[in-house]
């Protein structure tokens, strides 16, 4: 029996008239002074149309659900969204070659930590998020349940995922700090 | 006689070889001692390259209140008016500090007093970060085990023993409240989430004063005062409500609320903030819970509890609404504060409180910051939640919540990765114990295939099924054995990093710069010191010093003088009077500058050494916050074209403001650097504009050696005949 539905909906003249039609014994000793009130007017002289409505119902959805939404959250703020929603970075920056005046397309933003071009927080944080998803494919490789061509698939996905998010990464790091690690 | 020689000495080895389970506990002790002690060493390298002595601002000011609590006593302190910072109004410290730290490292002090270790108490205070941090790895050891077992317990306590994010602001010299205050959170959610799970008074008595020493040490408390009722509202939604959680959750609150409100500087706001109503709603809708649990207890008709439950329900939600509405409209509840609102809606603070958007430290997070601070950890993070997701329990969701607060609050702002570090460490220890021991499963599960396939009969299939198994058994086995060395390999590439990391970035003194030579040797610069100790020593007493807020806290600790502004910056106009000083023209600001008693003015220059976080780059920030205030003041005045500059094409404004002058006085005849001109500047990489400056109403007292500090005297007024 639910106990913890915070949404307490008003008792609507559908369904309290439904409860009346059905249950007429028990109308007698409803507690509802909604009920009564509504009973009184207008529906002493209004006959509401018989219809088949239910409430909706929610349910609480599933982990596996709740947990795919929060990835995606995380997604977005390790690639530095609210950075880019402030600073407003732009997408990409450039520079002028000095000696054909050409202009180039730089990646990283230079020279400090803490900043961002808006591609470059994107694709990392992308990395990030296949580093932890191979993770999770490694554990469900593991899982008893499976076909064994499934599991040696979802096993070389795994391994795979986490290498090159990890490759990738380390790579990221090395062009943005050109002292990393030295 | 040999046999006789050798019988003891294997009867001796007989008697030292252990049960499994005493294997265990010492193979667990041995790894919690090394792990304490490696979060000791780690944060010590500023100590060794330089000296013992405290860091960066805040410090200082903790320091001195520190200092003045060991020569005077509690109760002095506790009513502690301080005449000698913002002058001239003083600042009542007793009412506006966090005393956790201050009281803490006394505490060790006279404990160590009394055991006859005379040591100093700056040594005290340059250490106790580092002290709280090993502490931290053994809570996290505890609550590790309290969420998922005693591997991952492990695993988290050696993975925040050296995490960057931790690191930071709790390294040898830090002396500011966040190094006891990480501890004072993680023990408080250890305790409560204890008391959750076992739902004894005991643990939850624990937890409320938890938070009373939380709440002392660090202005964060605000964030256990919401994540914990957000947490039993999740719980109360999934339909976990238990009587542990009333037991827990009632308990630590209004034990917790009383006590908190012994600190002075939080005071009532428990009441009366509404940055605390959180927990206030769901004290009370935790009663409503207890009450419909209880008439549902007594009633057996299901269907008169169903419209009693709708009744009560409506009536709570309303009443709650009608007082909160009332609680705000008619003041009695204030609204949230600038800085914790600019967490909720982070464009906030560029807007409006241009004094919180001009700390570096307040900026929004990039992905470099986050993987600098994390490095492997945010691979883990995710892994770790589907874990946590896969075993739901009541310590599970807690964990999940604050892990996935604290790394939104750590978007928002890189200072507070801080606090998003030991979520996201626990959290990466549940992956890394997980996974391994999958993998170890996988080891061990060969040896009993082989087993169970050889005991059977050898029937036809069975053959056939144990051929197949023994073709991919080695197969597995061997993978497994080479992803465990990855995983070493990967946490061993964790490890070098965070070291490299808090050697190369998250040590240095910020007092004393370093710079790498010409042959690569290492120059160090102590002009910062040098000018304090120059201004302790060769001004009156009861000289005042005028400069950007960022010194004040430095200058009333090391030159012990009087200051005008410091960096507690409670008093808005009062910087801002100081930021309109220094960018007017000098005899407006000489006006302003009498009116305050002013004797010195202290100003950061770097154009001769490069250091590029000086008074210049600082200056944009002056005019803003001085032009805030008073509208005579405007940006543009400044700049040429919306660009910032100090060469001949900058605007005449700012080639004649006050603080101009006083950096670059005298300044136009040397040379900095080989093959430019004599007043080339080298932190902004320019030739200076302006280079003949006379001052009318001010002289130069003293520069120091590389000239980075440069402090001028207010001449007094001439006489007038």
């Amino acid at each position: 029996m639910s106990q913890k539905s915070r949404m307490a909906p008003k008792p609507d003249p559908q369904s309290a008239s439904n409860v009346a039609a059905a249950d007429a014994a028990a109308a007698q000793f409803s507690m509802d002074p909604f009920f009564h009130i509504l009973k009184l007017v207008p529906f002493s002289f209004l006959r509401p149309p018989r219809l088949r409505l239910k409430l909706p119902s929610f349910s609480l959805p599933s982990a596996m659900t709740v947990f795919s939404l929060i990835l995606l959250t995380y997604f977005m703020v390790v690639s530095g969204f609210i950075y880019d929603v402030i600073v407003e970075p732009p997408g990409i920056g450039s520079t002028q070659d000095p000696a054909t005046g050409a202009v180039r397309p730089v990646v990283f933003l230079p020279g400090r930590v803490n900043g961002q071009y808006i591609i470059e927080g994107l694709s990392s944080g992308f990395m990030f998020v296949l580093g932890g998803i191979g993770i999770v494919l490694l554990d469900l490789a593991l899982d008893k349940n499976r076909a064994r061509s499934i599991k040696v698939s979802y096993s070389i996905a795994g391994i795979s995922s986490i290498v090159i998010a990890y490759v990738m990464t380390t790579l990221f790091v090395r062009i943005k700090i050109p002292g990393y690690l030295r | 006689m040999a046999a006789v020689a050798n019988m003891p000495v294997s009867d001796l080895l007989k008697s030292f070889k252990l049960k499994t389970k005493q294997q265990e506990l010492l193979i667990r002790v041995s790894i919690l001692c090394l792990v304490y002690i490696l979060a000791f060493i780690t944060r010590l390298f500023s100590v060794l390259r330089y000296e013992s002595m405290i860091h960066e601002f805040d410090p200082y000011f903790n320091y001195r209140t520190t200092l003045y609590l060991t020569q005077n006593g509690f109760y002095d302190f506790w009513n502690w008016f301080d005449y000698e910072s913002w002058y001239p109004l003083g600042r009542i410290v007793g009412g506006t500090l966090y005393p956790g730290l201050m009281v803490t490292a006394a505490l060790i002090y006279r404990i160590l007093h009394f055991l006859r270790f005379a040591v100093h108490i700056r040594e005290v205070c340059v250490l106790t970060a580092p002290f709280f941090a090993s502490n931290t790895t053994l809570v996290a050891y505890f609550f590790g085990k309290e969420i998922w077992d005693t591997g991952a317990g492990l695993v988290a306590a050696i993975l925040i023993a050296v995490c960057p994010g931790y690191i930071s602001r709790s390294v040898a010299g830090s002396y500011d409240n966040e190094g006891v205050a990480i501890f004072a959170l993680l023990f408080t959610f250890y305790l409560f989430v204890k008391a959750v799970n076992t739902g004894s008074l005991a643990w939850s008595l624990a937890s409320a004063f938890g938070y009373f020493y939380m709440v002392s040490a660090w202005g964060g408390y605000v964030f256990i005062i919401n994540l914990i009722p957000l947490y039993v509202l999740v719980l109360l939604i999934t339909g976990r409500y238990s009587m542990r959680l009333y037991v827990a959750y009632n308990c630590m609150y209004v034990l917790g609320m009383l006590l908190a409100m012994q600190i002075r500087f939080v005071g009532f706001q428990h009441v009366q903030s509404g940055e605390h109503m959180a927990a206030m709603g769901v004290f009370f809708l935790m009663q409503v819970f207890y009450f419909l649990d209880w008439v549902k207890h007594m009633l057996s008709d299901t269907k008169l509890f169903q419209a009693f439950l709708r009744i009560t329900v409506t009536c709570a939600v309303t009443v709650g609404t009608i007082a909160l509405g009332l609680g705000m409209l008619s003041g009695y509840i204030s609204p949230w504060t600038g800085r914790f609102y600019s967490l909720l809606d982070p464009t906030y603070a560029k807007d409006h409180i241009p004094i919180i958007a001009s700390v570096s430290e307040h900026q929004p997070t990039a992905w470099s910051s986050f993987m600098f601070d994390f490095h492997i950890l945010l691979f883990l993070f995710p892994a770790g939640l589907y874990f946590c997701f896969k075993r739901l329990s009541d310590a599970t969701i807690f964990i999940v919540m604050y892990g996935l607060t604290s790394m939104y609050f750590a978007g928002v702002m890189v200072r507070l990765i801080l606090v998003a570090t030991p979520a996201v460490c626990l959290i990466s220890a549940i992956a890394v114990s997980a996974t391994v021991k999958n993998l170890t499963v996988l080891l061990r599960s060969k040896n009993k295939g082989v087993q169970t396939g050889s005991t059977k009969g050898s029937g036809s299939s069975k053959a056939s099924s144990k051929a197949l198994l023994d073709q991919s058994q080695p197969f597995q086995k061997n993978g497994a054995i080479a992803l465990l060395f990855g995983a070493f390999y990967l946490l061993s590439k964790y490890a070098t990093h965070c070291t490299w990391v808090t050697s190369e970035a998250y040590s240095s003194p910020s007092i004393v710069l370093a710079a790498r030579g010409a042959h690569g040797s290492r120059v160090i610069f102590d002009d910062y010191r040098e000018a304090y100790f120059w201004l302790r020593q060769n001004t009156p007493p009861d000289a005042k010093v005028m400069s950007w807020w960022d010194y004040g806290y430095q200058i009333t600790a090391m030159g012990n003088r009087t200051v005008i502004v410091d960096n507690n910056t409670w008093n808005n106009t009062h910087i801002a009077t100081v930021g309109r000083a220094m960018s007017s023209y000098e005899d407006e600001a000489i006006e302003i500058m009498r009116s305050l008693d002013v004797d010195y003015v202290l100003v950061v220059f770097g154009g001769v050494t490069g250091y590029s976080s000086d008074d210049i780059n600082k200056f944009l920030w002056m005019v803003r916050i001085g032009g805030g205030v008073f509208p005579v003041i405007k940006e543009p005045d400044y700049l040429v074209n919306g660009e910032y500059r100090v060469d001949k094409g900058a605007a005449p404004k700012m080639l004649n403001c006050l603080m101009y002058k006083l950096c670059y006085y005298r300044f136009g005849e040397m040379l900095t650097e080989y093959g430019k001109p004599p007043g080339y500047d080298r932190a902004r990489g320019v030739e200076i504009g302006n280079k003949d400056i006379k001052l009318e109403h001010l002289e130069e007292a003293f520069t120091t050696s590389n000239w980075i500090v440069r402090i001028y005297k207010v001449k007094p007024p001439n006489n007038r005949w």
